[in-house]
Order: C-alpha cells, then sequence, then structure tokens
C-alpha cells in the first residue's frame, strides 16, 4: 500500500509538534535523563552509597535510564494519541496504526539521538569497544517493536476506556523502582538470602532484560547472554504481534467512540 | 466490485447515546448490563446501489442519517448489519480541513492530506501545482494554515479532495461555506470528474447545488430510504416532509407506482403569498405540481373543493392537453365564493367522464367566518327593496 509516506508524514508532523515553538526543544529531552542521572547518582551513588561494586555509576545510570525513558515515554505519548486525533479519525479513513506507530517513532529517533551522544562516551570512558556493539541495533530493533506493540494496546485502550491513561501513569513509576535501572539484581539486598527476588527481578519485568542487554553492549562491552537475547526477540514479536491483533480488533469502532 | 460502483445492502447501525463518549472503567464495571438510554437507530436496513458516475443527492432531515450512510460508504464507521462496499478510491470530504496541522504550511498540508488519503509522494508531488493554483492562495501556500481564514480553508481543503482522482466521491455539506465564485468553480470541477466517470454522494440541505449537480436524489427519513429517484421529484418529496412535523404524511406514495401524479397543492392569495387562510371574496390562486412518465396515457386532473363533512362543493377538470407532460398547472379563482368553514382541496388524474380512483393530494384550508349568509356558498347576493308596498293603516 501507499501508506509509507503517510507513515513519513505524520511522523514529520509529530516531530514537529513535539518541538514547536520551543527554542531548546530537542535539548530538553538530553538535559531529562541527565537530571535523573544526577540526582540518582547523588542519592545513590554518594549520599547513599548503595552500589560501590558498580564502577562508573553514572554511565551504568544513564544507559538504563534512557531505555527506559524510551519505553515509558512510549507509552505515555501514545496512550492519548488516538485522542488527540479523533477529528481526523472522525472524517478520514486511514490506518489508523500509524498515530500510534508515529508517536512511537518520534520517540524512538529522540532515544537514538541520546544514543548517539551517550555511546561514544561511554565506549570511551569504559574501554568497551567490541564486536558486542554489533548486536546493538537487533536489541534496538526488538526494543522498537516491544514499545510499538505496548503502544498500540494502550492507545486502543484509552480510546475506549479512559481511565487507561491515568492507570498508566500511575503503574509506570513503581515500574521504574522494580526495573534494574540503579541498580542489578544481583546487588539487590535479600538476593543472597532468597535468589528467587534476583530471577523475578531480572525475568518477570520484560522491560528489565532490554536494559540488561543494552547495558551488556554498552556499559560492559559484552555480548549479552543467549537467554537474554532470545527473551527480548521474543518479547519484541509478542508484543508487536499481539498488539497489532488487539489494535485490528477494537479499532473499527474509533470513529464512534471517541 | 467495479471502480466507482457503491453498494449497500441491508445496512443497518445504531449508536448508544451517552452525553460523554468516553468510558470509563467505572462505568464499566458498574453500570455492565444496566439500563442505560436505548440506542438511537442512525441506519436501519438501508439499501442502495450506485452505479459508477452517477450522480446522488443525499437528503433529508438532521439526523436522518445522511452523514451517518457517508461515513458507512468512506469506512470511517462499521455497520451492525448489512454489507456496504465502495469500489476504487474513495474519497470523502467530510469536514473541510480535516486533519489540517495548524502549524503547517499549505503545501504540507497538501502533502499531509494527499498521504492520508493513500496518494504516494510521486503522486502528490505531480498534482502539487495543480492543487496550488486551484486553491488561489497564491504566495499563501507557504504561510502556516492557522492564519488562514475559513474560505481559505475551504479553499485549500476542497483543491485537495478535487485532485485525488477519486473513483467515488462523498461529499458533506463542506461547499456551503465558501463564496459564490469559489462554489462554481468546486461544482464545475466536479462536473468534469463526473464526465471522467466518478461516482458522486452529495449531502447538502442547499437544493440548487443539488439540482444542479445530481440526477437522482434519495431522501432519509429516520434512517430509511424514504424516497429513491430522479432530483426534481426527490427535492419535492423532500419539502413535503419537511412541511409535515410528523414525518412521512399519511398520503405520500412512492413515486413507483402512478404514471401519473399531484405531487403538490399550493394555496396563495392573489399576489402570490403562501397562506391556507383566506376571506370570502378573496382571490386565490392554486397550484398544481405534477408529474407524468415518458408516455403515459393521457388523462385529467381533477380538482375538487369539499367541505368538512367531505361533500362535494366544486367540481373541475383540466383538460389533457394541459396537463401532458407533467409540470405546474394553475387554476386561478378571482373571487373565493365559499363561506366561513374548513374546506378541502383535492386533486388527481382521472380517465374521462370518471372520477379518479384515488386522489394523489389533499390541501385543507379555511375561510373566515364574516358576516353574510349562511351554509357553504356565497352567493354573493345583496338584498334591496323592490317596491315598497303602502302600509294598511
Amino acid at each position: 500500500m501507499g501508506y509509507r509516506y503517510l507513515f513519513e508524514q505524520m511522523v514529520r508532523r509529530e516531530l514537529r509538534q513535539k518541538y514547536k515553538g520551543s527554542a531548546l526543544g530537542v535539548v530538553w529531552y538530553l538535559v531529562n535523563p541527565l537530571v535523573l542521572m544526577g540526582a540518582y547518582t547523588l542519592m545513590f551513588g554518594v549520599i547513599l552509597d548503595a552500589f560501590p561494586g558498580i564502577s562508573d555509576y553514572p554511565l551504568f545510570l544513564l544507559v538504563g535510564i534512557v531505555v527506559w525513558a524510551f519505553f515509558s515515554g512510549s507509552l505515555l505519548a501514545a496512550a492519548p494519541s488516538l485522542l488527540d486525533q479523533s477529528a481526523l479519525i472522525r472524517k478520514v479513513r486511514f490506518p489508523r496504526e500509524a498515530i500510534p506507530a508515529s508517536v512511537v517513532t518520534v520517540q524512538f529517533v529522540t532515544f537514538l539521538a541520546l544514543l548517539v551522544l551517550l555511546t561514544p562516551v561511554t565506549l570511551l570512558i569504559r574501554g568497551t569497544l567490541s564486536a558486542a556493539l554489533l548486536l546493538l541495533p537487533v536489541i534496538l530493533v526488538a526494543l522498537y517493536a516491544f514499545a510499538l506493540g505496548g503502544a498500540l494496546v494502550v492507545s486502543v485502550l484509552h480510546a475506549y476506556f479512559r481511565d487507561v491513561g491515568p492507570i498508566l501513569a500511575a503503574a509506570l513509576l513503581p515500574w521504574f523502582f522494580i526495573t534494574p535501572i540503579f541498580y542489578t539484581p544481583q546487588d539487590t539486598p535479600g538476593v543472597a538470602s532468597h535468589p528467587f527476588i534476583g530471577d523475578l527481578l531480572t525475568w518477570a519485568n520484560p522491560v528489565a532484560p532490554f536494559i540488561a542487554a543494552t547495558r551488556d553492549v554498552l556499559y560492559s562491552g559484552v555480548a549479552p547472554g543467549m537467554d537474554t537475547l532470545v527473551y527480548v526477540l521474543a518479547a519484541g514479536a509478542i508484543a508487536l504481534v499481539g498488539g497489532r491483533l488487539l489494535f485490528a480488533r477494537m479499532q473499527s469502532e474509533l470513529a464512534v467512540v471517541l | 466490485m467495479r471502480r466507482g460502483d457503491i453498494e449497500l445492502e441491508h445496512a443497518s447501525r445504531s449508536f448508544s447515546v451517552r452525553a460523554d463518549r468516553g468510558r470509563t472503567l467505572k462505568e464499566l464495571v458498574f453500570r455492565r448490563g444496566s439500563d442505560g438510554p436505548p440506542p438511537v437507530r442512525a441506519l436501519h436496513d438501508v439499501s442502495l446501489r450506485v452505479g459508477r458516475g452517477e450522480t446522488v443527492g443525499l437528503i433529508g432531515r438532521n439526523g436522518a442519517g445522511k452523514s451517518s450512510t457517508l461515513k458507512v460508504l468512506a469506512g470511517i464507521i462499521p455497520l451492525q448489519e448489512g454489507r456496504a462496499e465502495a469500489g476504487g478510491r474513495v474519497v470523502s470530504l467530510l469536514e473541510l480541513g480535516a486533519g489540517f496541522g495548524r502549524d503547517f504550511s499549505g503545501r504540507e498540508n497538501i502533502e499531509l492530506n494527499g498521504a492520508l488519503h493513500g496518494l504516494r509522494r510521486e503522486e502528490v508531488a505531480e498534482r502539487m501545482d495543480a492543487i496550488i493554483a486551484f486553491s488561489e492562495l497564491g504566495e499563501f501556500i507557504d504561510v502556516p494554515v492557522r492564519t488562514y481564514s475559513s474560505g481559505m480553508f475551504v479553499r485549500l481543503g476542497f483543491a485537495i479532495a478535487a485532485h485525488l482522482d477519486a473513483d467515488v466521491l462523498l461529499i458533506d455539506e463542506v461547499l456551503a461555506v465558501g463564496d459564490e465564485a469559489f462554489q462554481r468553480k468546486c461544482l464545475r470541477r466536479i462536473s468534469e470528474q463526473i464526465a471522467g466517470g466518478t461516482t458522486l454522494v452529495l449531502v447538502s440541505h442547499d437544493a440548487t447545488a443539488i439540482e444542479r449537480v445530481c440526477e437522482r436524489v434519495v431522501v432519509l427519513e429516520a434512517g430509511e430510504v424514504a424516497y429513491d429517484g430522479p432530483t426534481a421529484d426527490g427535492l419535492l418529496f423532500y419539502h413535503r416532509l419537511m412541511g409535515t412535523p410528523e414525518g412521512a404524511p399519511l398520503d405520500v406514495r412512492r413515486p413507483a407506482g402512478a404514471e401519473r401524479e399531484v405531487l403538490e397543492i399550493e394555496l396563495a392569495d392573489g399576489v402570490g403569498r403562501p397562506g391556507t387562510v383566506f376571506r370570502p371574496g378573496d382571490a386565490v390562486r392554486v397550484t398544481l405540481v405534477l408529474a407524468a412518465r415518458a408516455g403515459a396515457p393521457p388523462r385529467w386532473l381533477v380538482l375538487e373543493v369539499r367541505d368538512a363533512e367531505g361533500r362535494r362543493v366544486f367540481r373541475t377538470a383540466a383538460d389533457p392537453a394541459l396537463v401532458v407532460a407533467g409540470g405546474t398547472v394553475r387554476f386561478e379563482i378571482p373571487r373565493l365564493a365559499l363561506l366561513g368553514g374548513d374546506y378541502d382541496l383535492v386533486a388527481g388524474f382521472a380517465a374521462p367522464e370518471a372520477d379518479p380512483d384515488h386522489y394523489d393530494r389533499v390541501q385543507r384550508f379555511a375561510v373566515l367566518r364574516e358576516d353574510g349568509g349562511e351554509g357553504l356558498v356565497d352567493l354573493r347576493g345583496a338584498w334591496s327593496v323592490a317596491d315598497r308596498a303602502e302600509a294598511a293603516s
């Protein structure tokens, strides 16, 4: 179909709308992770000194933070996206998944821009330039698919049930803390006596393996374990297929419910 | 399905009414299965076939289902029952500037809108100059559309829609916004496309626009097809429908049956002001709108006045030569010779020397009671003394 052009146009429009009227537009997306990094470094690295085993703690943090920011930002922006475009949905026929997809893509573009800045710095300071870096694109594609699948689900659900957005926003905060962003599951107190907590933190949360994989490649300079890699690819595929199925089922009534 | 063909088969669609259209989980949990207001029927068992290159005007009251029909055909709203199909590229112009990014220039919006309608980059690029020229926006094409007037919006929106090479063009009321000259230009452009085989479905309250563009009219009433046929008859049907608050009047029949028909009886005073209340002695003008199928046998047009009890007060028949091909005929009454009361004017077609087997139309009118005679007919007499006899003393 000729809808590739539509997708391009929608992404352009999203990008423009996101950065319109603010001279520092793009810069804010750089500032936010840096502020978070500073805060957590201060808190856990300096004041509590909770993870003395993690070297270059700010970089360790930053890799996790940008991955999380992409994931959570995608879902948060996607949730109201169909509602925001209701005028269009009610008046023109076009593939509606282009709306959440363009939202996620704009988040992804921002994320990539951050990675382009972050990667050389990390590689330089950590000395982690290795062949494992070749796996980064694979991990990123899987992460994109994972976020896109989630975005399709929350956007179409929010169109029907307006609580989905607020519930999501509330859920993302605890989700952030159970995601190994400022710690590794192995370092968690209690893991020594209850090893299953470590397994839970590593595998039960689908975002954790994405962060682990990205961190392995960038921060540690090693290839992620096969289990992590398979998990990541499977999670991306399942989220995308499932999201598309749900969206396809629910999208037909959108012009009515919006 | 052929490009440009449209088919609706037993199409039904209803909507649940709710003040706030969005549902919340709370509602879902607590009101599940409970009784909300009953759903509103937007379309009920609508069947419609439109062939390539046909021009159909869709009219009806607000809420009769016109917009729903367009949205169903455009694929924006799904049916609950039945089937809807439109072949080829369907371009819907339900709202001018739907999907315009307000911070984008006219040119960028052309790209976005073209993309929304499924055009590829090259296809949009090819049409760009023609669209800009048609819109007459000139240098303003590169200015953000948030600065546009509503007239400029219309120009841009229509210019885009008119250059998408639609097989089926669905237009909802949008032409009414522009200035007259641009409207004419739009209509001309639409006719060109129709000549090229585009099918048009136009929703409008503007009878002249429908008359100018459409050869066929579909009147929707409460979600059902109340009339489907030639434009002239359809517009009359519609006007009649609008004149009666309850909707379809009892004596309205589908024009399918009769070969000749009185479509309308209009009453007016001597200077042509429509009305249904007169004084005795007023001049009254009766206008009858007639329809005849081609080749219908000649018939007498019978016009009767009846009193409130249904008794015939007056009957007249117009010579068949006067009413050969339908159209409009007039019966002028210089002085209404009726006394106060309610009367019916009925009209119908009849074979020679016969009464009509049915009367197509009834129009009630009233005559004010004034001093004078009693009864039905004002014989316009006056009393005078002819010969004064000497009083007996």
